[in-house]
């Protein structure tokens, strides 16, 4: 078991190195440099001059030992577009991507498994066929699209939510509790988008899983021994049909990176979603290199719990 | 087929592709505008839906109905043809990976970790910023050479627990080559929950390439493909509904359709098992079979 | 507690200063808060490193200039100038210096005092190759600066030229020796300490958060009294579009650009009204006269005249400036903006004709083949059209322009790509076509960056590698002349050849049109920049909300 476990860690090291490699070269071989602004005074000559003096002018290789070298040291490097150091940008950036996911995944884990436990309670019954034409329908829609019918409904044509970024521009003067009421005002038409689509796969798994789990043996001997539907449904089902879900949820960590990005970008919510679409725009490059290390570990780590997890719970996989 | 046809839900799909298939091939002819041509810059600008131009007209004063309709040929062949090369490529290296086993199967199954690490959108943004514009032929391939990791998974899954069947030992003692084992035996087996996979990939990588040509990476102008025709017209959405209604419900209908088509599939072919072969929020990879048994018992 | 003692100070201030009566600040209607939404965070706040638009907002409001130009952007002489942070100056009888006496009562934000020291310190920062500042090239004729006592800064000049004052007063901007000058230079760029700025201006920077947030509050001591407007909040959105729905819904209260088709719905807004903004940027599409990547060869296509001319005459430049603006545009009339100082409106382009313009290509050897598209000696008329995927209004244009040489017979790729691709590829010469917008500076010196043939290559902006002799020796006369008949003559001059040698069909004059709150009264609005008067603006007293009655308070912490 330690050894699989050391051995696992060691291939996801090494997925990340190769990821972290490839990342490095394909944003450099992009057209373009930090340093492209269209402004009226910058000039090619200007732009040479800062090429070479932060050293963008030298051979890919160099450049690359160099930043090993920089990354061996602790130092992410520095972000143009943001003016700051790569670590202090993804210190703030990373926590607001993880609130967003986070509670995302959580209120559709928690929505989507009551849905689909209820329905498989009530199969074939016209809630079963409605719900689930229900969640098809949310289920293809096109992300970026829901994100903004929500956003021009509640935002613009009926003005309820405020529209778009993290916090109002007057938050750091508003008493505490208004301030706290102002963070969750903006939080809830993202979350919104982010929860919709995700709580309709979710509900469409575990009801599958379900009505898998009804028919087997054990719960037709708890039935027997007059152990009530409910507890039936909510206790002894629910806990089989949930290994599945915990693999899930491993595998939902770049689905959920990913899928953020056109919420953070419709919403301009600060978070690695935006900051990497922003990075590559303005090629950024150790931004970019940098995004992608923390997104690849998060997903491997993703990956490795699930894996886990999913060994520690159900006895009979022990690949 | 007829089980198919029989299946509520089924029916449904079936009939809406079928119209659809009939306008993408048919459409085009219906009516005298092509979608290209701009027909009065200053007079036709975002003219509301009209007997003469039944789904109005866009900013340039482009007949979005010829807009739409061919549009839907161009997304529907796009996808089509992308999530084609997504199963076969998948298939083949789960097929490989599954049925060899060993150190190949570990190093395969790792590669396809490090790509499904990359949120595929990510992935195909930066791919097309290095390479510029993008035609069409180009985009099926980006599109389908992002698009097998999960199908690879899913393979890889069915093979292993295939592969121990009493018919493929016999197989191999009779001395069958690995290729015709391969695809004699094991394929029919994948065939199942392949095309399962492949039906709910045609509607994401819809939805996909409709959220490229948003995002700004998609066809080139003046081709209307359906993400650029609701690119356009979320651009100025200065209120026009039908700008964006027609082309976005033309989206989700057609994605509908095929999900629907999906789960029917699911359930005539495949009923025993818990396919994760769901779309998570960005990405249109299929997801591996979690068997709760590795070895079929009787029991469930 | 606070405000009875800005109020005092203010009070002080005004008494002190009471014969300053360029703007009338400091009266006790003061306050107000104004949320900005941008698009786009500034590159750097640092005067030498400010080269885009979000930056320089944000300098008109931190820092403040030697000499404010007038509100016609006269750059000749010092005719107009007003007295900002030099009190007074004096020409030196061979016009090869000029001494400025720097205002005693001056003071930066953190209280010490604005020395002549400062003017040199910003001259070395301006000037030094190893910062590469992109406004240094501007301050090419400025030798040094020179001290002579701690409130005299002489700045000698190399030589005579009618743009010298507006040199110094306008382009060098003064920033605090002691604050920075512990840094090496080339460390401006990256070190955290840069980024903390430190100006004289009517406002003061509070806080900068990266792509999020910039926070500007009165500057109470300010010496030529405090603003009207407590506080400045830019707040970066995604788009123009999210902007003006922060704007309607009293998010925010300003945004700098209103799509063109939404422009009707501030009509019927109760909360905003539009506000045209003026400005000093052209758009036109420019024909590449080299071949692609090629410094010398002339372009296969467009190196032919009777083909520029007879595509310039081929589009229907007055219905593509309605469909894309509705009411609100303003044609292009050659290669410069209808609000410079040298603008002509009597410039002859060529007019909208497609028989002569087809005529003219058949002559040229471009004959219609059977597909409808024209060839010459088995190539096609077939070209690239580049874009840039962040102005709505350019890949509108591309789209239209795509159209209209389709019905002469030319067949345009439109090529919608990412800012970093089109400077990229405008600056490299890899492109057909380009649909590029220039925006000058007050004063005659710029055409030559733009239009001259020294500005091709590293050295200026003329991306279509334009060159005609006449023209810039046309040009060079309008930049050196001192008399502004004889400029506008020679810029006329100029501007004709240039419009006869058709290297681009000028499309519009870049108009914007800004979404505002009502019940905010805004200063002068200039070309050169929307927020240069912002210690003016200020807030109907009747109709203050929520965020107005803050006063100067700080931020709860």
């Amino acid at each position: 078991m330690r050894r699989l476990l050391l051995a696992r860690l060691a291939q996801s090291l090494i997925v990340v190195a190769v990821v972290t490699t490839v990342s490095f070269f394909v944003i450099r071989l992009a057209p373009g440099d930090p340093f492209n602004y269209a402004s009226p005074r910058v000039t090619e000559q200007v732009r040479e001059q800062w090429r070479h003096q932060f050293g963008y002018d030298q051979p890919l290789v160099v450049q690359f030992a160099r930043y090993l070298g920089s990354v061996a040291r602790g130092r992410l490097g520095y972000s143009f577009s943001l003016h700051q150091s790569v670590a202090d940008v993804l210190k703030e950036a990373l926590p607001r991507t993880l609130l967003l996911t986070g509670l995302s995944l959580a209120l559709s884990f928690a929505i989507g498994i009551a849905v689909g436990v209820t329905q498989a309670a009530r199969r074939g019954t016209w809630f079963d066929r409605i719900t689930s034409g229900v969640l098809l329908l949310f289920y293809s829609l096109p992300d970026f699209w829901a994100a903004l019918m929500i956003l021009l409904l509640f935002a613009r044509w009926i003005p309820i939510f405020p529209a778009g970024n993290m916090v109002d521009a007057m938050h750091d003067y508003m008493p505490p509790l208004r301030a706290f009421w102002d963070s969750l005002r903006h939080l809830v038409l993202p979350v919104a988008s982010l929860t919709l689509l995700t709580t309709a796969s979710i509900a469409r798994y575990q009801r599958a899983a379900m009505l898998e789990t009804l028919p087997s043996d054990f719960v037709r001997t708890a039935r027997a021994k007059g152990v009530s539907e409910r507890a039936i449904l909510w206790r002894h089902a629910l806990r089989t049909a949930l290994t599945p879900m915990v693999t899930l949820a491993g595998l939902f960590l770049p689905a959920l990176l990913g899928g953020a990005l056109f919420i953070e970008k419709v919403y301009a919510w600060p978070g690695m979603g935006y900051v990497a679409a922003n990075a590559i725009a303005g090629r950024d490059y150790d931004l970019v290199v940098a995004t992608v290390i923390v997104g690849s570990l998060l997903v491997v780590v993703g990956n490795l719990l699930a894996d886990l997890l999913h060994m520690a719970i159900d006895p009979r996989v022990r690949a | 087929m007829r089980r198919l046809v029989a299946h509520p839900t089924g029916r449904w799909a079936i009939a809406v592709i079928v119209l659809l298939a009939v306008s993408a091939i048919v459409g085009p002819w219906l009516t005298s505008y092509t979608g290209v041509e701009q027909l009065d810059i200053v007079a036709l600008k975002n003219a509301p839906p009209s007997w003469a131009h039944p789904f109005g007209t866009d900013q340039y004063s482009r007949d979005l109905l010829a807009r739409v309709l061919r549009g839907a040929r161009i997304s529907l062949l796009v996808s089509l043809l992308a999530v084609t090369l997504s199963i076969v490529l998948g298939a083949t290296w789960g097929l490989i990976a599954g049925y060899f086993g060993g150190v190949l199967d570990t190093v395969m199954m790792r590669v396809i970790d490090a790509f499904l690490s990359i949120p595929r959108v990510l992935l195909l943004v930066a791919l097309m910023t290095v390479l510029e514009q993008v035609p069409l032929w180009l985009l099926v391939l980006l599109l389908g050479g992002t698009g097998w990791f999960g199908v690879s998974r899913l393979v890889r899954a069915e093979t292993l627990s295939a592969r121990e069947q009493p018919y493929v030992e016999a197989a191999r003692a009779l001395g069958a080559s690995h290729t015709r084992i391969l695809l004699q035996h094991l394929l029919p087996n994948v065939a199942a929950p392949l095309i399962v996979a492949a039906t709910l990939s045609i509607g994401n990588t819809i939805v996909l390439e409709a959220g490229l040509s948003f995002l700004g990476v998609g066809a080139r102008e003046p081709t209307p493909s359906w993400g650029s025709v609701f690119l356009g017209a979320v651009e100025s959405y200065a209120g026009n509904w039908w700008a964006v209604l027609f082309p976005g419900l033309a989206i989700v209908v057609t994605a509908l359709a095929f999900n629907m088509l999906g789960d029917a599939l699911r359930d005539v072919l495949d009923p025993r098992q818990v396919h994760l072969a769901h779309r998570l929020p960005d990405s249109a990879t299929a997801l591996p079979v979690v068997q709760r048994d590795p070895r079929p018992t009787a029991a469930v | 507690m606070r405000k009875p003692f800005s109020l005092l100070v203010a009070s002080i201030a005004a008494a002190a200063c009471g014969g300053d009566t360029t703007s009338a600040r400091g009266d006790a209607a003061a306050g107000g808060t104004m949320i900005v939404a941008t698009v786009g965070d500034p590159v750097h706040l640092l005067p030498p490193l400010v080269s885009d638009f979000a930056g320089k907002s944000v300098q008109d409001l931190v820092y403040d200039k030697l000499a404010e130009v007038g509100p016609d952007l006269n750059s000749i002489g010092d005719a107009g100038f007003t007295p900002h942070l030099a009190k007074s100056w004096t020409w030196a009888p061979d016009s090869m210096s000029i001494a400025f006496a720097i205002d005693p009562r001056a003071r930066w934000h953190d209280g010490k005092p604005v020395l002549a020291e400062d003017v040199r310190y910003a001259f070395q920062a301006f000037t030094d190759p190893k910062l590469g500042s992109p406004n240094g090239p501007g301050l090419a004729n400025i030798d040094s600066i020179q001290v002579r006592d701690s409130l005299t800064a002489v700045a000698w000049f190399r030589k005579r030229s009618p743009s010298q004052f507006y040199d110094v007063a306008y382009q060098l901007i003064p920033i605090p020796r002691h604050v920075y000058d512990s840094l090496a230079i080339d460390r401006l760029q990256t070190a955290d300490a840069a980024r903390q700025i430190v100006g004289s201006g009517p406002f003061r920077l509070v806080k900068w958060e990266p792509n999020v947030r910039i926070e500007v509050i009165a500057d109470t001591a300010n010496y030529r009294g405090r603003p009207k407007l407590d506080r400045v909040i830019f707040s970066v959105v995604p788009d123009a579009n999210v902007g003006l729905t922060q704007v309607l819904t009293q998010q925010a209260d300003f945004v700098e650009t209103t799509p063109p088709d939404q422009v009707s719905s501030l009509d019927s807004s109760k909360v905003a009204r539009a506000l045209p903004l003026t400005s000093s940027g052209y758009t036109f599409a420019g024909f590449n006269q080299h071949a692609p990547g090629s410094n010398s060869a002339p372009h296969p296509i467009f190196g032919d005249i009777r083909v520029r001319r007879a595509l310039s005459m081929g589009v229907d430049r007055a219905a593509m400036l309605r469909n894309v603006f509705g009411a609100n545009g303003r044609l292009g009339r050659g290669p410069f903006p209808m609000t410079h100082a040298v603008a002509d409106s009597t410039i002859r382009v060529p007019a909208y004709d497609t028989a002569a313009a087809m005529a003219l290509l058949d002559s040229a050897g471009w004959r219609v083949g059977p597909d409808g598209m024209r060839a010459k000696n088995g190539q096609p008329l077939r070209f690239t059209m580049l874009t840039p995927t962040t102005s709505l209004l350019r890949k509108a244009y591309a789209v239209l322009l795509q159209e209209q040489f389709r019905k002469l017979g030319a067949r345009a790729d439109v090529d919608i790509v990412d800012n970093q691709v089109f400077t990229e590829r405008t600056t490299k010469g890899a492109f057909d076509m380009a649909l590029t917008s220039f925006f000058t500076d007050p004063g005659a010196a710029g055409f030559s960056q733009n239009w001259g043939t020294a500005g091709i290559g590293g050295h200026g902006q003329n991306t279509l590698r334009y060159s005609n002799r006449a023209v810039d020796a046309l040009l060079d006369s309008a930049a050196t002349s001192f008399d502004p008949a004889k400029t506008r003559a020679f810029a006329r001059r100029a501007f004709q050849q240039i419009a006869d040698d058709a290297p681009a069909i000028w499309l519009y004059d870049v108009v914007q049109v800004a979404a505002i709150n009502r019940r905010l009264n805004p200063g002068l609005i200039r070309p050169d920049g929307w927020a240069v008067d912002m210690a003016n603006w200020s807030v109907d007293p009747a109709r203050r909300i929520d965020r107005d009655r803050i006063g100067l308070g700080g931020a709860t912490p």
